[in-house]
């Protein structure tokens, strides 16, 4: 018995150790670093770094360039994947389509954003083909959809890496919770193509996989390899920005560095719990206590 | 229609590969060039050169992404089961996903410094070490979501029945935990392998892994090399996905 419980106090300490306990001593030395306590140029507490981060443009400018691309690339993807998942649930369960559709998750945001480079840039495959069918007499005149202040590419490709696994999910939604019964019903009531999209489908649909669709918002506003290789310097995602000011052989930027990455940690636990209290029943499970 | 959507859509899927495979084979790639000028092989022969370290970096890939996977999978096995069991188990889920939430490359940047002190920077080890503690709450969460009452029953059982520890793991536990233990394996693998912020930093470029292979590429402008090194990127996923999905669809025709 005793032996149990030592082993039950082991793993839970070794949970600890491994998960919180590097997250939070990364934090305290970001934040002894970002009030001048430690580092290089440190000369004693100050709060410059943060009065920097807080007052000026280049973090709330990046945090919201992360969140205009996260949530835009999010509509896209969930328009395209629930249309799919919908009207071709019936290939998605067998056929070459039921398996095709796993393909893409095998490619990583780094290859994803190399594709996207060679076939979107201004001399890319798209552009040549332009060229070769006469609609552009020029490389200049193909848009720009990389390094562009918009950041189509970032969101093209981003739309290509998350939008199967959303298929999926929600084909695979669409059969575990009973959707196309639900859906006989409201038509046996009278129901009207519109009214069972609107009222039933759709509301099931998209309530069951709302925690993940708010993971994946703050997963896209987190990607770094993909803005690294198709974004520019200005506006950049936040990840990417945190990483400039931190690698810059400015050494007055690492505080400030430090200070935004502190920020967006805390801003990341912040929306965490508000998932954890808004939504009880994807955190909280009914298991009994020991 | 939609049947010609629907091809449309399937030959989408597959161009990626495609064009990557052909980038891989090509030589000069002139403007406005639909294809390469030039298609041949030796791309693909100079992977197996040694001072080309390609081979070897695929190779050092796998060693990191399966020594990640098998740590993770095991050590998560036992930590998970006594968290799901415990009363503090909502606490230690919530804590489980911030480290899972947050960027890994916002990671690296909060631990390079303790990376820095232990020498690890620069190290295979370090970057096992640092892919480890951003995979392991992962772990976690797959693994929680299968510990339920009835296989703590079966558990008990086991043990009122006479079982030693061992062998209820060995004859009861295990072969219920196939699925979660293979799933788990295969994530983490995945996460490993597609990782490139974090190992890039705390490798600080001397592990050269293919992710950071691709980028290396990419700023020598060097596309040919970057599509091959692509290719052996998506190679492995591939069949893990396979094998992944053919496992399940195994297992529904079980339950059934």
């Amino acid at each position: 018995m005793r032996q149990k419980r030592r082993y039950r106090n082991f793993s839970n300490l070794l949970f600890i150790a491994i998960v919180t306990l590097p997250v939070a001593s990364g934090l305290v030395y970001a934040l002894l670093y970002s009030l001048g306590f430690i580092g290089l140029l440190n000369k004693g507490f100050t709060t410059d770094a943060w009065e920097t981060i807080l007052l000026g443009k280049p973090f709330w400018s990046s945090l919201g360039f992360s969140f205009y691309i996260a949530m835009v690339t999010i509509i896209i993807s969930l328009t395209v994947s629930l249309s799919i998942a919908i009207s071709w649930r019936k290939n998605l369960n067998k056929g070459a389509l039921s398996s095709l559709i796993y393909l893409p998750l095998c490619f990583p945001g780094t290859v994803m954003a190399f594709f996207s480079y060679q076939t979107l840039s201004k001399s890319g495959l798209l552009s040549r083909i332009g060229f070769q069918l006469g609609w552009i007499d020029d490389l200049r005149m193909f848009p720009s959809w990389i390094n562009d202040a918009y950041g189509i590419g970032i969101i093209i490709t981003s739309v290509l890496l998350i939008t199967p696994f959303f298929i999926i999910l929600f084909s695979n939604l669409y059969t575990s919770e009973k959707v196309e019964e639900y859906v006989q019903l409201a038509k046996t009531f009278g129901a009207s193509k519109r009214q069972v999209l609107l009222k039933v489908t759709l509301p099931i649909l998209l309530k069951k996989a709302s925690v993940t669709i708010y993971l994946f918002i703050i997963f896209v506003m987190g990607s770094y390899e993909v803005p690294l290789l198709l974004g520019r310097q200005d506006p950049q995602m936040i990840s990417v920005a945190i990483l400039q000011k931190i690698q810059k052989y400015n050494l007055y930027d690492i505080p400030k560095g430090y200070a935004m990455s502190v920020l967006y940690v805390v801003l990341v636990i912040g929306v965490l719990f508000i998932l954890y209290r808004k939504n009880k029943t994807f955190f909280k499970t009914e298991m009994k206590h020991s | 229609m939609k049947r010609i959507l629907q091809y449309i859509f399937m030959i989408s899927i597959g161009f990626p590969l495609v064009f990557l495979l052909v980038l891989s084979l090509g030589r000069q790639w002139p403007y406005p060039s639909v294809f390469p000028k030039q298609m041949t092989l030796a791309n693909w022969e100079f992977m197996q050169e040694s001072s080309s370290k390609l081979f070897q970096t695929f190779f050092t890939s796998l060693g990191i992404s399966l020594t990640v996977a098998f740590l993770v999978t095991a050590l998560c096995f036992f930590v998970s089961k006594r968290i799901a069991y415990s009363k503090n188990r909502n606490t230690y889920l919530v804590l489980a996903y911030i480290p899972y939430l947050l960027s890994p490359v916002i990671l690296a940047v909060i631990f390079q410094y303790y990376f820095n002190i232990a020498q690890l920077t620069g190290t295979a080890l370090g970057v096992i070490i640092a892919q480890f503690l951003i995979a392991f709450p992962f772990g976690v969460i797959i693994y929680l979501n299968f510990w339920n009452e009835n296989l703590k029953a079966t558990e008990e059982l086991s043990y009122t029945l006479g079982g030693s520890t061992f062998q209820t793991f060995k004859k009861v536990l295990f072969p219920l935990s196939k699925n979660a233990i293979l799933l788990c394996f295969f994530q983490v693998f995945l996460i490993s392998w597609f990782e490139y912020g974090l190992t890039n930093l705390i490798g600080i470029g001397k592990v050269r892994t293919l992710t950071v292979s691709v980028f290396n590429f990419v700023n020598e402008a060097n596309i040919f090399y970057a599509a091959l090194a692509c290719c052996l990127l998506v190679v492995p996923p591939m069949i893990l996905v396979y094998i992944n999905k053919k496992f399940i669809f195994f297992v529904e025709k079980n339950e059934a």
